[in-house]
Parts: C-alpha cells; structure tokens; sequence
C-alpha cells in the first residue's frame, strides 16, 4: 500500500516535472492535472492553498508544490520520492549530458520546438488559473480581493508575498 | 573541499530563499552568486549553463544548482547545492501544510482560506500573462495556442501528447529558418 503510493508520487512528479518547458511556474499545470484529476490527492481548492502556501514562500515552486501534497499523501518518505522524481532526471541530465547540451542547445532544431511549445504553456497556465477560479468567487467581496490584487501587482507593485499575507489577514477581519 | 562545499552550501541557500515567484526569478540571485561572488563561472559560461538548462524541462533552479555544484566540487557539491536550493523551504511549506490539514475545520482558517484563493488565481493568471507576451512572435504561435484550448476542451486529451505534438511542429515550421531565430531565443 504505501509502495504503491510512493510509487504514485515518484511517477505523477516524474510526469509533471519533465514534461514542463519553461522552469517550475510551467510545471504547476501539470502538477495540477497529476494531483487533483488523475490521483485526487487534493481538491481543487486544497491545490489553491497549497500554491498559496508556495507562493508566499521564496525559493522554487516545482519543488514546495511536490513537498506539499506528498507529505500529506505518504510522510517524509513521500516528500523524499517526489522530489527524487521531480529534480533527478534534469539533474542527471545536465551533469552527464553537458557536452551534448552545450552543442544541441543552441540547434535551431531545438529552438523551434522550444517555440512550438510556449503557446502551450500559456495555454495551459491559463487554464489552470480559469480551473481554480471555479468556486473562488462565491461573492462579491472575493472578486473585490482579485481586483484590488491585480492593482496591487501592477500598480502598487507589492510584493506577492505581501498580498497573500494581507488577504489572508482580511479574510480573518470579514469571512469568520 | 570542505570549504567549498560549504560555500556552496551558503550560496544556493541565500539565492534560493530570497527569491519570490519560483525557479526563473531565482536566476538573477544564482548569478550574482555563482558568477558575481564566488567567480565559480565567467559571464558567457553562466549564460551556457543557463541555456542548457532552458534546454532541458523541468524546474531550473535545480538544475542550476547541479551544474554548478557538479562543476566545483563533484557529486557532493551536486548534494550540497540542491540540499540549500530546496531543503528549507520544503521544510517550511510541509510544516505549513500541515498545520493547514490540522486546522481545516477552524473558522479562522477557513476564512483566511476563502480571502487568499482569490490572490492566487491572480497570481497564476499574471504567470500566463507575463509568460504570453513573449509567447506569441508571430500568427503560427496564435495557432497553436487555439489548437491547445480546442484540445483540450473538446477531446480532453491529456497535455503531454499536446506538448510533444507542439515541439514536433515548432520543429518542423520554425527548426530550419536559422537567421531570425535570435531574437527570440533568449526568454
């Protein structure tokens, strides 16, 4: 039971990491389809906490979102495997495959597809912003938290950090 | 080499932990690190690690810390500078998450839940914004991004056949014209 939920853990990150093109913020969509619709390890919205957990900490995001939901699912050992199958392919890549890299990553080849796959991403990163917007929203107040943060980013420029410690204090001041 | 371990160590911990928004806004804190600091790598060097590492999918924080590591002091200094890129916030957001599983049934908690998801989405829709306004050069890049949202309402298919199916078409429709490639190489 539990090698098989580690073995769950290790292949649903392993997927999610390296198939992601373009650093970690490009994984969370795949993570999301890996944790809340293939294994159901979190809800939708527990997946919105937990990337509000992670974005509010420093440092990168493919491996907190990992740490995260593994430990609930399995403990340590869970947060171990996860993150063996979200860094160690890459790592091993770069390390043994540096020559080869060095002469392929400037190949027009692997600029093409590399191209080709953007518009992907952002497709896909919308996507999941539009999925966790689905129940986020029951009032009016919570569209103003969503308006007043994309002022807050844009205009005031705060740190988002900030704004996930602000909101939470003001949902404590109105939701209870 | 103890020495070197340990500055390594130090190095991916202080520019891990003091960046906000995931792996890419890391990369300005690794440089002035690795290159500004330490003098492990020389500028043209660095932009070569960082190009493979571009290369490759996945989070770029850790790979590059591994090269890096790898390049000054072998497989430990692999271990040293992953441990200082991700232990200390895996230990903070796992201490988090659960103090979040032990208090889901709180008031409080709840409340303070239901006024962040708003920010979040924000948060993640600014990724897409920022990341689509370097996305988009040209119609063929439109394209593709309507063939994903058809695809994926319509016949549910599972993203990896859309991403691997997108690389084998940027492949073939922008992998041999070589001249104008450079501008946009660099995200």
């Amino acid at each position: 039971m539990l090698f098989t939920q580690l073995w769950d853990l290790f292949i649903a990150f392993a997927r999610a990491s390296n198939l992601g093109f373009g650093g970690g913020p490009a994984v969370i969509p795949l993570i999301k389809i890996e944790v809340v619709e293939r294994y159901h390890w979190l809800t939708n919205a527990q997946f919105t906490d937990a990337l509000a957990v992670g974005n509010a900490l420093p440092g990168p995001i493919a491996t907190k979102l990992p740490a995260y939901v593994s430990y609930q699912v399995a403990g340590w050992l869970g947060v171990l495997v996860s993150l063996i199958g979200t860094i160690l392919p890459t790592v091993l890549a770069v390390i043994l495959l540096t020559g080869f890299l060095m002469k392929y990553s400037n190949s027009p080849i692997l600029k093409g597809m590399l191209k080709g796959v953007r518009p992907v991403v952002v497709v896909l990163i919308a996507q999941t912003a539009f999925d966790m917007g689905i129940g986020t929203f029951p009032n009016l107040i919570t569209w103003g938290i969503a308006a007043v943060t994309v002022v807050s980013l844009y205009w005031l420029k705060l740190h988002p950090a900030l704004i996930i410690v602000l909101s939470m204090a003001f949902g404590l001041l109105v939701f209870r | 080499m103890l020495k070197k371990l340990w500055e390594l160590f130090i190095a991916f911990t202080r520019a891990s932990n003091l960046g906000f928004g995931g792996g890419p806004a890391l990369i300005p804190l690794i440089k002035a690190e690795a290159v500004d600091r330490y003098q492990w790598l020389d500028n043209e060097e660095f932009a070569d690690a960082l190009a493979i590492g571009n290369a490759l999918p996945g989070p770029i924080a850790t790979k590059m810390a591994a090269y890096i590591g790898y390049k000054e002091a072998g497989w430990l200094g692999v271990l040293v500078a992953l441990l200082g890129t991700i232990a200390p916030t895996v230990l903070i957001v796992v201490i988090l998450g659960s103090l979040i599983v032990k208090y889901s049934n709180s008031p409080e908690l709840k409340a303070m839940l239901k006024a962040v998801r708003p920010v979040v989405v924000v948060l993640v829709a600014q990724t897409a914004y920022d990341m689509g306004k370097k996305s988009f050069p040209n119609y063929s890049s439109w394209g593709i991004a309507i063939v994903t949202v058809a695809l994926l309402y319509f016949v549910n298919i599972h993203p990896a056949f859309i991403i691997i199916a997108a690389m084998l078409f940027g492949w073939a429709a922008y992998g041999r014209i070589r001249k104008e490639k450079v501008q946009d190489s660099q995200k």
